[in-house]
C-alpha cells in the first residue's frame, strides 16, 4: 500500500462529494475540448466549403451581401433576380478568367424525406459551370444534350436519396413537366451534393423567369485585382459584387467573437471547478484534522501529509480530465447537432475536430491546474500540529 | 553507553493562552532505563499526558533538558522530530485513533509507509497475529470491538520496531477484562522483546502491575516506587 492507494481510499470514503467534484472538473474539461475542437473544425470546414465552391467572386442582385453569400454557400444562390444582359455585359471584362451564369430555384416537395416534406434545390447551369468547379465531375452518364433539354443531372446525395439513376424520370412538384436524368455528379462534400442541376434555359422556362439569373460565378485571373474589378461593376446599379474570401473572413470574425464569449464562459467554468476542487479538498482536510494529527503522531512528516493531500487533488483532476475527454468525444456530436440547428450557416463536414493533440493539451492543462490547486490545502494539512489532536482527544 | 533511554532534567511545560498561563509540568527529573515498564499515575490534570507528549516528541518543553535515545527534541526541527517518532517511538492512545477508511492490516502498514519501508511486507501481518488478531486482518475499525481496536493500535505502534512504546490511558475505553489482557500484552512485549514501555493510567490495579510506578500530582513527581513483580526477572 502506498500513498496513492491511501489517497484513493480517502476520496472513496466521501463518494458523492468526490464524484460531484470530479464531475465539475469533467464538465469544464469537456466544454474546453468542445470549444477548441469546434473552433478548429468550423474554420477548416468553412475554408474547404469556400474553396470547393470554385468562385472567388459572385455577382448577385443588390441586397444584404452576407445573406446572399450564405444562400450561395447553401446552394440556393440569391433571392432576387438579375438580368441575363448583365452577364453578357461583364463577360468581356479583361480581368475575368472564368465566368458562369447561375439560376437557383427552390421547390417544396411533400414527398421528400420519406413523406415528411422538404425543399429541393434546383440550379440552372450552362457548360461554363464545369471549368469553375475543378472538383466536380460527372461520374455517371453525360452532360445535357441541349441547352434547353428536359433533362437533369443529380448531385451525388440527391441521386442517392431519391434512388434514381440514368434514364429515370423525375418531376418538379407543382410544375407540369417530366425530366430525364442524364448524369450524376461526384460527391463534393458541399451543399451542392443535394442539388438537382438543370440546363439554364430549361430552368428559366419551367419556373417562368425568362432572361433572369440569380447569380454569376466568377474566377478572376488575379484575385488581387478584385477591387478594380468591383469598381468597374459599381455603375451597374442593380447588382453587387461579393468576394467569397471577404465573406469567409466575415463569417470567421462573427464566429470568433462568439468564440471569445464562449471561451470566457469556459474559463469561468474551469475557474469554478478549481475553486470546487480546492473547497472539497480543504473541507476534507479540516474534517480530518484528527486523522492528520494521528498520522503525524505515528510518524508522518510534513512532506508525507503534503504528498497525501496533493495526491488526492491530483486524482480528482486526473479523473475529471479523463471523464471530461470522454464526454467531449461522445457528447461532441450532440453539440454539433445543436450548433447546426442554431447557426444560420454551417459548412458541410465535421464541425467538431477533436484531435489527440487537443485532448492531450486539455488533459495536461487540467493536471497543471490540479497541481496548483492542491498546494494550498496540502500546505494547510501539513501545517497541522499533532499535539492539538491528542489534546482534544484527552 | 548510556543506561537510560529517557532522561529529563528540570523539565517544565507551560501552556499560555491569551488570558492565562497554565503550568502543566513544574519540575520533572527522571531517568527511564532501557526495557523498563513504567506507569505514570495520578489524577486528571496531574501532567501525565503532557509528559508523554514531551517524551513522544509531539510537543516541546518550555524549559529544562530532555534526552530521548540521545536526541534532544528541543533542538530538532519538525522533520527530524517526525523521523524520531516514526523510527523510535510507538504510540497507543485512549481513543485508539485508528484510521476508519483502512482495515486492520492497512492501519498497521501505515507507519511503514511513513518510514518509507516498503520491503517488510510480512511484519504487519505477523504483528497482528502477535496481538491475537490474525483472523481480523481485513476487518475495518467499525467491525472490531474496543479490545480488538486497541490491540490493532498496539500492533501499529510496534510496526517500525520502536525502542519506546508510549501509551496514554490505553485502557480508558476498555472493560476490565480487555484492560487486563492489554496489560498482559504489554508485560509480554516488555519481557520477551525488551521494549521500553511508558504508560499513563488511572487504573490502579493495572498501574501497579508495572515494574515502576511514578505518581504525579500538580505537575510534580510525588512518589517514584519500584515494585518487585511476582515472577519478575
Amino acid at each position: 500500500m502506498k500513498f496513492l492507494v491511501l489517497a484513493y481510499k480517502n476520496l472513496k470514503r466521501r463518494k458523492s462529494r468526490s464524484f460531484l467534484t470530479i464531475g465539475g472538473v469533467a464538465v469544464a474539461v469537456a466544454v474546453l475540448v468542445c470549444l477548441l475542437g469546434f473552433n478548429a473544425g468550423y474554420q477548416k470546414a468553412l475554408t474547404s466549403d469556400v474553396d470547393k465552391m470554385g468562385y472567388q467572386v459572385v455577382v448577385t442582385a443588390k441586397g444584404c451581401p452576407y445573406e446572399a453569400a450564405t444562400m450561395i454557400l447553401n446552394g440556393e444562390a440569391g433571392l432576387k433576380f438579375i438580368d441575363e444582359d448583365i452577364y453578357k455585359q461583364i463577360t468581356s471584362d479583361p480581368d475575368i478568367d472564368k465566368i458562369t451564369p447561375l439560376l437557383a430555384q427552390l421547390a417544396y416537395d411533400p414527398e421528400k424525406m420519406e413523406g415528411k416534406g422538404g425543399f429541393t434545390n434546383y440550379l440552372g447551369i450552362e457548360e461554363s459551370y464545369m471549368p469553375l468547379k475543378p472538383n466536380v465531375e460527372i461520374i455517371k452518364g453525360e452532360w445535357f444534350s441541349a441547352n434547353d433539354a428536359n433533362e437533369a443531372i443529380l448531385g451525388y446525395d440527391a441521386a442517392e436519396s431519391e434512388k434514381k439513376s440514368i434514364g429515370d424520370k423525375i418531376s418538379i412538384p407543382g410544375k407540369d413537366i417530366t425530366l430525364t436524368i442524364v448524369g450524376v455528379f461526384n460527391r463534393t462534400g458541399s451543399q451542392e451534393d443535394g442539388t438537382v442541376f438543370l440546363p439554364l434555359k430549361t430552368t428559366q422556362r419551367i419556373f417562368d423567369i425568362e432572361g433572369k439569373l440569380t447569380g454569376i460565378g466568377i474566377k478572376l485571373k488575379q484575385i488581387e485585382k478584385i477591387s478594380e474589378f468591383e469598381d468597374r461593376l459599381y455603375p451597374i446599379a442593380s447588382i453587387q459584387v461579393i468576394s467569397m474570401s471577404q465573406v469567409k473572413g466575415t463569417i470567421l470574425n462573427l464566429v470568433n467573437s462568439a468564440k471569445i464569449l464562449i471561451m470566457s464562459v469556459a474559463f469561468i467554468a474551469i475557474f469554478v471547478a478549481i475553486i470546487g476542487v480546492i473547497n472539497t479538498i480543504l473541507m476534507s482536510v479540516f474534517e480530518r484534522t484528527q486523522e492528520i494529527g494521528i498520522m503525524k503522531a505515528i510518524g508522518a512528516s510534513r512532506l508525507d501529509i503534503f504528498q497525501l493531500i496533493w495526491m488526492e487533488t491530483l486524482i480528482v483532476c486526473t479523473l475529471g480530465g479523463i471523464f471530461g475527454s470522454v464526454i467531449a468525444i461522445f457528447g461532441g456530436n450532440l453539440v454539433e447537432i445543436l450548433v447546426r440547428k442554431v447557426m444560420p450557416y454551417t459548412p458541410g463536414g465535421k464541425l467538431l475536430l477533436i484531435t489527440p493533440e487537443l485532448l492531450l493539451f486539455s488533459f495536461l492543462g487540467v493536471i497543471i491546474v490540479g497541481i496548483i490547486s492542491g498546494v494550498y490545502p496540502a500546505f494547510k494539512a501539513a501545517s497541522m500540529r499533532p499535539i492539538e489532536v491528542i489534546r482534544s482527544g484527552e | 553507553m548510556r543506561e537510560w533511554v529517557i532522561k529529563a532534567d528540570h523539565l517544565k511545560k507551560e501552556y499560555s493562552s491569551t488570558s492565562q498561563r497554565t503550568v502543566a509540568l513544574k519540575e520533572i527529573d527522571i531517568e527511564i532505563k532501557k526495557s523498563e515498564f513504567v506507569s505514570f499515575m495520578g489524577p486528571s490534570g496531574a501532567g501525565k499526558t503532557t509528559f508523554l507528549n514531551l517524551i513522544g516528541c509531539l510537543d516541546k518543553p518550555t524549559s529544562g533538558r530532555l534526552d530521548i535515545l540521545g536526541y534532544d527534541p528541543i533542538k530538532l526541527n519538525e522533520e527530524k522530530l517526525s523521523r524520531v517518532r516514526v523510527e523510535k517511538i510507538g504510540f497507543v492512545f485512549e481513543d485508539f485513533f485508528l484510521l476508519s477508511s483502512l482495515n486492520a492490516l492497512e492501519n498497521v502498514q501505515l507507519p511503514l509507509i511513513f518510514a518509507k519501508n516498503y520491503s517488510d511486507t510480512e511484519r504487519p501481518k505477523n504483528l497482528l497475529k502477535r496481538v491475537g488478531l490474525g483472523h481480523r486482518l481485513t476487518h475495518y475499525p467499525n467491525e472490531l470491538s474496543g479490545g480488538e481496536l486497541q490491540r490493532v493500535a498496539v500492533a501499529r505502534a510496534l510496526a517500525n520496531n520502536p525502542e519506546i512504546l508510549l501509551a496514554d490511558e490505553p485502557t480508558g475505553n476498555l472493560d476490565s477484562r480487555n484492560a487486563q489482557e492489554l496489560f498482559n500484552l504489554f508485560r509480554d512485549l516488555n519481557r520477551k522483546e525488551g521494549v521500553t514501555i511508558v504508560v499513563a493510567t488511572h487504573n490502579v490495579k493495572l498501574g501497579f502491575s508495572a515494574d515502576r510506578v511514578v505518581h504525579l500530582q500538580d505537575g510534580k513527581i510525588e512518589k517514584d516506587e519500584r515494585l518487585a513483580q511476582k515472577g519478575g526477572r
